[in-house]
């Protein structure tokens, strides 16, 4: 705990999301045993951790997607509540899914404004739920972020996403996150099924929200992507902090033998 | 290895139906065989067979015929459209017939106890409702599986309707109910209301077409744009010359149609619509985006009992009459799922539209009412009905993209 706190502490910029404590439970599992968890704007926080370490627990719980069973929320240090999907994207936090959290039988266009539709102006007279939506506008969005990504293989914006390749879909997924103008952005294995051009840009859009002051969450198990673009690393470890450092401060080996061993085995091993 | 064109005949299969007007294909295919069996083969083969005809009887394809057979199906499609909007998110409902028999019987009472007919058919509609919806929050509050819910709304709502109608028929004389299925539109009407609703198809889809390419997106093809126009035209201009050499477009079948339109609209053009599908295919995401899943089911199920409710007074309207047989007891459940799902909608979920629904519909009542005709009896029909919709789902399931291996 002061471990974290510590690591935490002095270098680091003063963060625009921060969670504290975080507790989740499902069923008989403890997922998340108490999480500090933070990142700033203009930084990449990187999020590793074994498989079932809890980062995407943690990621689902920020989105909205869990709630807590414990845990407080602050936003530029202003204590906020996050209970549902619709508060986290009030609070600008948007999500690429491990999964992705697509729709099969909806078109490209539909998946990245799902939740979000735009509506034809003038049917103020309609709830909202019932106004027209506006599938041009629809189109062109989607377009728009397709193109921002650089998806060069994806033919219409109008194809079903159940016919569109592994990489395809994560491209979609990503370019709905990045699309909707959030502050936070965080992305869980965004690169797990891309090959070695599309990973580059990821990687490149991950730099890009970076320099326009976006605070990034960014999990992934490969190493070599974490030591591009992270500015500090967060290892999860059995669902609890293990440490947070600099990217500047550790190596690779560290890294990996914190997540598999945590730092008091290692403190042990080297005694 | 598989051979290469059958391969490339599920592929084709899949990619049509994933295009707007793809899905209507398989309908309109089993539609056009049933109509030329019935219409064109029988009377040719009765013909021959018989070396005293004078000329050939069209008796099926008769406009005297057709507008029986749109009145019969005018009930089934009713509920064929409630019916798909629950498919449309992965659930079913087993209770609409039992639900439209029980509205349909309440109708019928309370318009012998005297309460003003328009009245009455309201208090059926919200009763129609609030059945639905107290399914719906079974199922999506308490978690019971609607099919598991809604087959015991079936045994609970024949039980219920035997109640209200202890001999099982109630003579339904109010003319207000009546005049539904009796009022007609004038020859004029029934012309210029369709000939507007061709110009309005029209207008829209030519307007989004150069809205289109305003924008700069991508345009459908002409051919596609104009085969649109013309296939709804000759559909809309065929029927309405059908009917009115008959006799003349009924109040009922305007009034289905406005509905279908109405539901249709809903389910593909607005944020609620958009919430349907993503629902059905793939609740958790739809979840995680902020929808309200639970909500959305049970508002559904309430269009579905609402749909069932309206189904019912046509049902009395028709017939003149409530019975069990007619609503809750006999085959009018299976009809309207048989019809949703023929019409193309997917019992998995996500896939489907109200408009196959009603093509659906008709599908079922002509192959009814073709049967009927050539004094085939009950067990006849049953089998058949039961071929066609084996049929429609293998359908479905091999053209569900994502079963197969691409
Ligand atoms: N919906 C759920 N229901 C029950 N248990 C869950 C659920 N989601 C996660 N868990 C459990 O919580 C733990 C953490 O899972 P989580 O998905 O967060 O791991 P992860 O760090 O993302 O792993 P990976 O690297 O494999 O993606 C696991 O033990 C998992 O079994
Ligand atoms: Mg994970």
């Amino acid at each position: 705990m002061s471990q974290t706190k510590q690591s935490m502490g002095p270098t680091a910029p003063s963060p625009h999301l921060r969670v504290s404590d975080i507790h989740k439970r499902f069923g008989g599992v403890h997922a998340l045993k108490g999480v500090n968890f933070e990142v700033a704007r203009g930084e990449v926080m990187a999020l590793v951790g074994d498989n079932g370490a809890g980062k995407s627990t943690l990621m689902k719980v920020l989105a909205g997607a869990h709630t807590a069973d414990e845990g407080q929320f602050f936003i530029d240090e202003e204590a906020v509540s996050v209970n549902s999907p619709h508060d986290a994207s009030d609070l600008g936090i948007q999500i690429v899914y491990q999964d992705l959290a697509l729709c099969e039988n909806l078109d490209v266009a539909a998946n990245l404004c799902l939740g979000a539709e735009p509506i034809k102006p003038g049917f103020s007279f309609l709830p909202r739920f019932l106004r027209p939506l506006d599938d041009l506008e629809m189109e062109v969005r989607a377009q728009e972020a397709i193109d921002r990504l650089q998806v060069k293989t994806l033919k219409s914006v109008r194809a079903k996403v159940g016919g569109l390749s592994g990489g395809q879909r994560q491209a979609i997924a990503i370019a709905r996150a990045v699309g909707a103008d959030g502050s936070v952005v965080m992305l869980d294995e965004p690169t797990a099924a891309l090959g070695v051009a599309q990973t580059r840009q990821v990687l490149d859009v991950v730099k890009r929200l970076r320099d326009t002051n976006h605070a990034v969450v960014y999990i992934s198990h490969n190493m070599r992507d974490i030591f591009e673009v992270a500015d500090r690393i967060c290892v999860l470890r059995h669902g609890a902090n293990v440490a947070t450092w600099n990217k500047n401060d550790v190596t690779p080996d560290q890294i990996v033998s914190a997540m598999t061993r945590g730092l008091d085995k290692e403190a042990q091993n080297a005694a | 290895m598989q051979p290469e064109n059958k391969v490339s005949l599920v592929g084709r299969l899949q990619a049509m139906r994933e295009t707007r007007f793809g899905a209507f294909v398989p309908v309109l295919l089993a539609l056009a065989a049933i109509w030329i069996y019935f219409g064109l083969a029988v009377p040719l083969w009765e013909y021959w067979g018989d070396p005293d005809a004078q000329s050939m009887r069209f008796i099926f394809l008769s406009p005297r015929n057709i507008y029986n057979l749109f009145m019969q199906s005018a009930v089934i499609a009713t509920l064929a459209v409630g019916i798909t909007v629950v498919l449309l998110l992965g659930e079913i409902d087993l209770s609409a017939a039992a639900t439209a028999g029980v509205c349909a019987a309440l109708l019928g009472v309370l318009v012998l106890m005297g309460v003003p007919a328009p009245f009455a058919c309201l208090i059926v509609m919200a009763l129609g409702i609030v059945i639905g919806a107290a399914q719906g929050i079974l199922v999506a509050y308490v978690g019971i599986p609607s099919f598991v819910v809604t087959l015991a709304g079936l045994l609970g709502f024949q039980g219920v309707m035997q109640k209200i109608l202890p001999t099982g028929n109630l003579n339904v004389g109010d003319p207000f109910v009546r005049a539904f299925a009796r009022v007609l539109l004038p020859d004029a009407l029934g012309w210029a209301l369709g000939i507007l609703c061709v110009l309005y198809f029209a207008w829209t889809v030519l307007r989004k077409q150069s809205q289109r390419s305003a924008r700069g997106l991508e345009l459908d093809s002409p051919a596609a744009t104009w085969g649109q126009i013309a296939f709804f035209g000759a559909l809309v201009l065929a029927t309405v010359a059908t009917l009115n050499s008959y006799r003349s477009v009924p109040m009922l079948i305007v009034l289905l149609m406005v509905i279908t339109a109405l539901v249709g609209w809903v389910t593909t053009s607005t944020p609620y619509g958009r919430a349907i599908f993503s629902v059905g295919g793939n609740p958790e995401s739809a979840r995680r985006v902020g929808i309200d899943v639970k909500r959305i089911r049970v508002s559904a199920f309430a269009i579905v009992g609402l749909m069932a409710a309206i189904g019912g007074i046509f049902g009395a309207s028709r017939f003149g009459s409530v019975s069990y047989t007619a609503f809750a007891g006999g085959s009018l459940l299976l009809e309207s799922i048989g019809a949703a799902v023929i019409g193309g909608t997917s019992l998995f979920g996500g896939r489907g539209s109200v408009w196959n629904a009603i093509l659906g519909a008709l599908v079922i009542g002509s192959l009814g009412n073709g049967l009927d005709l050539s004094g085939a009896g009950a067990a006849d029909k049953l089998m058949f009905s039961g071929a066609i919709l084996l049929l429609a789902v293998a359908i479905d399931a091999v053209s569900r993209s994502g079963t197969t291996e691409r």
